[in-house]
């Protein structure tokens, strides 16, 4: 039988901030989605550029004064004035995310990241047992506060497999080790809320509570048909689940993208056809360099919009629903100029003209992983040359070093959330 | 308060084994002596390495940027406070 270590930051961006900045420490932070451009200014740690933000992590001391995780920035400076807001900092998360995943890759050759902050790692072999175990979590917490940083500080959860490792290490936080043999798995998982499992949210709990199952326990009791008729699919996992049973296959491996794609939130909404085609084609043009240099083109485009307001409706919870379509392209592209002319013919036909816009994004998928076939005609062949030379002025140069004349005036910050960083992607 | 600058510095540092500890910081007419390396994380702009450097005074918090291809160092962010 394996076993599987789950390892998970405390209020991970905060606790990287609070270790560089000594005086943040002890006091309630947040650390927005978005990180400072040039000229946001002194502005006493509150920059106001986190004006259209979420809160996308909160110190302890936050937390336990009611800031939390997705908060919208003046949601939570309404509910605690002195809260301190600091703009991200992905370089600085993606350094910590890399040494905490080289010491894990001491101790197994199988660790699979399961977010910025969360890795799962197969310690059978290193381990031998669960008292080996013990040892080897005290030993990677000692070198995670040796190499990221006293104030970093992880929970970890050892048991049989991913879902009750995971479970184990979110049960106690901050600092948290929590293990759980095969024997003692029934007796844990009856002690936890549906809440705390990953793979059963709101909708699923409350759907669970309509058939009066309220807790593990009575979800052990339910028969696997019941399940399967109200969830389908996932009523065979809530089965399963109930008896403490789990995947404990931990993946190293790096799966290619469905698709790629790139949306932003304005920090002001955008009114004028101008501005929203340039912003177009600066993601377009994002997309575009992601797709070549991971030698992809792709074959559909799709596009998406957020009104700022719904109509007749005025203030901060007014943000309109997304509207979103896609295309399907006869030839492959992989031209940021292509992938805007396909987004753009969409946007046009599926926005409101009346409303200003908030979000856009672009995405392409059907990808295709092998470099673009080449052109027949003369002023396409030029074209994909250009973008060849292009694309190796931006690796050696930077992200910034070209742009479209159309786009000059376009800023994107870089964002910070809990899945990637924007400068890896 | 918190700043955030792109100003040019002057720095002591020392060499421990294969480390930098930025160690006298003059930025304009105001020095500061390094009590902790906090933090210090590299950057990428294209080809081009650049670490960041987060250290502490008693009253201060600095980020200092050096770039290693100029061998150039600015403070980038000062915080009091």
């Amino acid at each position: 039988m394996s076993i599987i270590l789950h390892l998970d930051f405390n209020s991970f961006f905060a606790s990287v901030e609070q270790q560089a900045n000594p005086f943040l420490r002890n006091k309630a932070i947040a650390v927005g989605g978005k990180s400072g451009g040039a000229g946001t200014g002194s502005t006493g740690g509150r920059a106001p550029l986190l004006a259209r933000t979420v809160v996308t992590t909160a110190s302890r001391e936050a937390k336990a004064l009611g800031i939390k995780t997705a908060m919208g920035s003046m949601e939570a400076m309404r509910i605690l004035p002195s809260l301190i807001m600091i703009q991200g900092d992905p370089q600085k998360y993606s350094e910590i995310t890399k040494r905490f995943l080289n010491i894990m890759r001491r101790y197994s050759d199988a660790v699979e990241q399961f977010s910025t902050d969360e890795a799962f790692a197969d310690i059978t072999q290193a381990a031998g047992d669960y008292f080996g175990a013990t040892a080897l979590a005290l030993q990677i917490k000692e070198d995670i506060a040796r190499e990221c940083g006293p104030y970093c500080t992880v929970s970890i959860g050892i048991a049989p497999n991913k879902l009750i490792a995971k479970l184990a290490g979110e049960s106690r936080k901050p600092d948290g080790l929590t293990v759980v043999p095969p024997a003692d798995v029934i007796n844990f998982i009856d002690s936890q809320p549906f809440s705390a499992f990953c793979g059963i949210g709101s909708k699923t709990e409350e759907k669970l509570t309509e058939l009066g199952i309220s807790d593990v326990k009575s979800l052990r009791r339910a028969p696997l048909s019941l399940l399967r008729s109200h969830f389908k699919n996932q009523g065979d996992w809530l089965y399963l689940a109930a008896r403490g049973a789990g995947d404990d296959q931990v993946s190293d491996k790096v799966e290619d993208p469905k698709s790629i794609g790139h949306s932003y939130t304005f920090p002001y909404d955008l009114e004028l056809e101008a501005e929203l085609k340039t912003n177009l084609l600066a993601l377009s043009d994002k997309v575009a360099f992601r797709m070549r240099r991971d030698n992809f083109y792709a074959t559909q485009v799709s596009a998406f919009v957020r009104h700022a307001r719904f109509p007749g409706v005025a203030g901060p919870s007014s943000a309109g629903a997304g509207v979103g379509a896609q295309h399907k392209i006869k030839d492959g592209i992989s031209d940021g100029l292509e992938i805007y002319k396909n987004a753009w013919e969409i946007i046009n036909k599926i926005r409101d003209k009346e409303m200003p816009i908030r979000l856009l994004g672009v995405s392409v998928s059907g990808l295709i992983k092998s470099p673009l076939p080449s052109r027949l005609f003369k002023k396409d062949q030029k074209t994909h040359r250009a973008l060849e030379a292009l694309d190796e002025i931006q690796n050696k140069f930077g992200s910034d070093s070209w742009r479209r004349a159309a786009t000059l005036k376009t800023v994107f910050l870089e964002r910070a959330s809990g899945w990637h960083y924007d400068h890896e992607i | 308060m918190h700043e955030l600058l792109n100003d040019p510095i002057d720095v002591t540092v020392d060499f421990i084994g294969h480390r930098v500890r930025p160690k006298i910081i003059k930025w304009g007419n105001t020095i500061f002596n390094t009590e902790k390396v906090n933090l210090v994380h590299p950057a990428r702009e294209g080809e081009n390495l650049i670490f960041y450097f987060s250290i502490s005074d008693h009253s201060h918090f600095l980020k200092l940027r050096f770039d290693t291809h100029n061998m150039e160092w600015r403070l980038v962010e000062l915080y009091t406070d």
